[in-house]
């Protein structure tokens, strides 16, 4: 039985296709089209699956869409209204994105894809809990989901059993503390979706003394429950979420690219701790409701890795997953998960160990390009590309690496990413300012061979997904400086040969030559979306300072 | 003394329609990559949605969906097969044989009407067998596979009529189809006057000027291919479209001759040019002769665009281009037109 997800028309657009409840393919449509986050009909990403799978639309047996559309459309309509006349300038620009895309889901899916038969609208937070539980290995466990806003829910819970997912208890918007980590991104200076982990990455460099200021916004309970204080905000108004008021109270807003002081720093650090604190109140909340032994967690705000850890560190529960696209690419995902096992009763897959549910090249295809491109390239062995590679990364050489299926999901896991020497220091600065043109404060996370995890970081045991950060301990301290955060964190991957075969010899091999089990991974491009195909992947290499271009084993060098 | 080739594709220096600049890359490379520059952001390709959607327009409306041209090469056999197994249409099938068309190419072809149990219609001809001969014997320029393909086009769109199906399925490469990909979905056919055509289309029509419009058996012979277009739609009242399946999935012959291979038995035929093609004989002779008239040949246009496409290397539409069959070969093909000796 094949069952597609569909997200689209806000942010992340993505298609998944399941058969018989397990992914054969999933991406999203920014890595096709290559507008980053894009929002369109995910098209391309549906074309892929297709093609994937080897089938058409006729396989296709009943297609999911990752939210209520009409239900959205109501908690819009009413805040318009809740706010007139001052959302009229907003509603007047919004209402035709409803009624030509948001509205006409149906219409698209038919007329896009000749799907005939009624679609299946799963509520945007049970999309979130569904595809945290049904890519997690836990036979029954408690989900907490947090992002933006869906129809109204910003945050649920509820307890997951066999192929059941029942949400207990739901917040509604306004009160979203996904929002208000967007409104406080957006007031630093930094755009939407690609801003967020920014602010989390400054967050770091800052001190907690606005703490009192976000007090004043945000009330908050002791089972994680919260309220915005909306006479700080400014919501359906126009371009900016936060009002003047607003600005009394943090001063003013920092235009984009001006300089960053410690103000903006220590703001950062209160939101960043502020929503630290609100997360572990929620999880503890639905521990001791639930008295569940697992967790899973999905929304966007389960990118932060920092919260992610505390969760994992600082509550009861035994275990947590946080699946690979926790945003809502993922809720393709979900949708497509939940009407497979909990709609029509489909047996509950494998835990998702790999996120390599993107397309693939063959070395045919990448010599295609490189040779009518006109490019010089050496082929080595299979079997010698890790040691070949290794060589290189020691030698402090940065290396772009394409490998494999694509990655689902916001993180480049060793299939397209940009890799080097963690105990490097100035490699940082390097890929920052010359090959990833970023903010030079931002740090980088390591590819860690799983068996060594532990001796090298506390509060870290398994992150596969690249979802969580561990403390660089004392005796480790000044070794890996390219992946070391200033608070001695790093986003860490776990990585296992049964996972990813072909990036563990790589960091194996490293750890042969350096003594360090680790590498440093970064996305594979340069401002735009991850690269898809070996022609992006070149261009990328060739556009910035790379020193060498790993694909498949094909190796090409400056 | 031989032209540079463009260091891109396949094509050489061949003024006015052919130039090479100084960095010995083509006018048609210059062209196709200002093009893809300028339609990156808003031309997503021809996607397999995209066809279905075509299909649907037309599925279940008629007795057969579909008309499927095929020769029992890879490309056709690949569409037709996907077209059957894949699109769920029903389709008929249709070969035509101008006389050269190797023993071994319709067994194949047979093979894949048995396989796939759809309806053939068969039809072999000797029609054009003087109108060939006059080519090599009046050493026109013109290329064989370019009036030959007026005729079979003609047939096709009658037959097309006849049954009244409203699509026509061809087995054409991605590097035979020209323009963007909005243009070929819009008019469902492909430029028909690009540069690089130009001086074979002049040759056409000079010949058929002066030695067809002029012969009463070629009375009814279309002059080029508007003309069909004309007739199919005036004579025989038929508005169907020509599509390609391969024009809208990934890929190229790499990805679907294995799947024929399996499902259906097929194999590459013995001999054929270009390599691993399903050409007919006369082909060998086509070519021969574009490649002395133009400098290269309709293949050496379609490998270029597949290797712009970045379906082949260039290295390997060389080698495929490569004419290294012996003369026997084109002999015994000439002995058939009377005209051992003559190319």
């Amino acid at each position: 039985m094949y069952v597609l997800g569909l997200s689209c028309y806000y942010h992340d657009s993505c298609a998944v296709l399941l058969k018989d409840g397990v992914i054969v393919a999933a991406a999203q449509e920014e890595r096709f089209n290559r507008d980053k986050y894009s929002p369109v009909f995910p098209i391309q990403a549906v074309n892929y699956c297709f093609q994937e799978a080897g089938i058409t639309i006729y396989d296709v047996d009943e297609v999911a869409f990752y939210e209520k559309m009409f239900l959205k459309f109501e908690r819009s309509m009413l805040s318009h209204i809740a706010g007139y006349p001052f959302t009229l300038k907003n509603f007047v620009q919004t209402l035709p994105l409803w009624l030509k895309e948001r509205l006409a889901v149906p219409y698209y899916v038919e007329e896009e894809l000749r799907f005939k038969k009624p679609l299946w609208f799963v509520k945007h937070h049970l999309s979130h809990a569904s595809s945290g539980y049904f890519a997690s290995p836990f036979p029954r466990a408690a989900f907490l989901t947090v992002d933006g806003v869906g129809e109204y829910a910003c945050a649920s819970w509820g307890v997951a059993e066999g192929n059941a997912v029942t949400m207990r208890k739901e917040l509604h918007y306004p009160h979203s503390l996904g929002l208000l980590y967007s409104i406080v991104t957006a007031y630093l200076g930094y755009r939407l979706f690609a801003g967020e982990g920014k602010v989390m990455a400054l967050a770091e460099l800052g001190q907690d003394t606005y703490a009192s200021q976000f007090r004043t916004l945000v009330d908050i309970r002791e089972d994680g429950s919260f309220r915005l204080n909306l006479d700080y905000f400014a919501f359906n108004r126009g371009d900016k979420m936060h009002n003047r008021k607003f600005e009394a109270l943090f001063g003013p807003a920092r235009e984009e690219n001006a300089e960053l002081t410690d103000r903006h720093r220590d703001i950062a650090c209160s939101l960043q701790r502020l929503t630290e604190e609100v997360l572990l109140k929620m999880a503890r909340h639905v521990h001791a409701q639930t008295g569940e032994d697992f967790l899973c967690l999905a929304g966007g705000v389960f990118l932060n890795v920092t919260a992610n850890s505390r969760i994992r560190n600082e509550t009861p529960f035994k275990d947590i997953c946080i699946q690979p696209a926790s945003g809502d690419a993922g809720g393709a995902y979900g949708a497509a998960a939940y009407v497979s096992h909990t709609i029509l009763d489909v047996p509950r897959a494998p835990a998702l160990r790999s996120c390599a549910l993107g397309g693939q090249h063959t070395t045919r295809q990448v010599e295609v390009v490189l040779r009518n491109k006109r490019t010089k390239y050496q082929t080595i062995p299979r079997e010698n590309v890790a040691a070949e590679v290794a060589d290189r990364l020691a030698a402090g050489k940065v290396v772009g690496w394409f490998q494999g299926r694509m990655e689902f999901g916001p993180r480049a896991l060793g299939n397209r990413s940009i890799l080097a020497h963690p105990g490097d220091a100035a490699v940082k600065e390097r890929l920052n300012l010359v090959i990833k043109h970023r903010e030079p404060y931002r740090p980088f996370a390591a590819s860690v061979l799983r068996e060594h995890v532990e001796e090298w970081f506390d509060g870290i045991h398994e992150s596969p997904f690249m979802l969580e950060v561990g403390h660089l301990k004392a005796d480790k301290q000044g070794r890996i400086p390219a992946v070391t955060h200033a608070n001695q964190t790093s986003r860490i991957q776990t990585v296992t040969r049964e996972d990813n075969g072909v990036y563990y010899d790589l960091i194996a091999a490293f750890h042969e030559r350096t003594g360090l089990p680790m590498v440093l991974n970064t996305s594979f491009n340069e401002d735009e979306p991850i690269v898809r195909t070996p022609a992006e992947a070149l261009k990328c290499y060739e556009d910035s300072g790379m020193d060498c271009l790993v694909m498949e084993n094909l190796i090409v060098e400056r | 003394m031989t032209a540079p080739i463009c260091n891109r594709c396949v094509l050489p220096h061949a003024p006015p329609d052919i130039h090479l600049d100084a960095e010995g890359v083509c006018n048609i490379c210059r062209n196709f990559e200002r093009e893809e520059a300028a339609c990156a952001a808003e031309d997503r390709g021809l996607l397999e949605t995209d066809f279905l959607k075509i299909l649907d327009k037309h599925r279940g409306k008629q007795e057969y969906d579909c008309l499927c041209m095929l020769s029992g090469g890879k490309d056709s056999t690949a569409a037709l097969y996907y077209v059957k197994e894949k699109y769920k249409l029903n389709p008929l099938v249709f070969t035509f044989n101008q006389g050269f068309v190797p023993e071994e190419h319709l067994e194949s072809a047979r093979k894949t009407i048995d396989k796939l149990k759809v309806d053939w219609i068969y039809f072999q001809t000797p029609f054009m067998k003087d109108m060939f001969r006059k080519i090599v014997q009046t050493k026109s320029k013109v290329v064989i596979c370019g009036i030959c393909s007026l005729w079979y086009m003609q047939k096709t769109y009658e037959i097309a009529a006849q049954f009244k199906v409203p699509i026509i399925i061809s087995g054409w490469t991605k590097g035979q189809t020209t323009g963007s990909s909005r243009s070929v979905l819009s008019k469902c056919a492909c430029d028909q006057n690009p540069d690089e055509f130009k001086a074979m289309t002049a040759a056409t029509k000079e010949f058929m000027e002066k030695h067809v419009k002029t012969d009463p058996k070629y009375r009814d012979f279309p002059m080029n291919m508007a003309d069909v277009m004309h007739i199919a739609k005036t004579k025989y009242n038929s508005k169907a479209v020509v599509l390609s399946p391969h024009w809208f999935v990934p890929g190229g012959p790499e990805e679907y001759v294995p799947v024929i291979q399996e499902k259906l038995g097929w194999d590459y035929p013995e001999r054929s040019y270009p390599k691993k093609s399903t050409n007919c004989d006369l082909n060998f002779v086509a070519s021969k002769l574009a490649v002395k008239n133009f400098g290269y040949s309709h293949y050496h246009i379609e490998m270029s665009n597949m290797i712009r496409l970045g379906v082949v290397t260039r290295e390997e539409a060389l080698e495929h281009l490569k004419m290294d069959y012996g003369e026997e070969i084109l002999g015994d093909i000439l002995q058939k037109l009377d005209s051992r000796g003559m190319v």
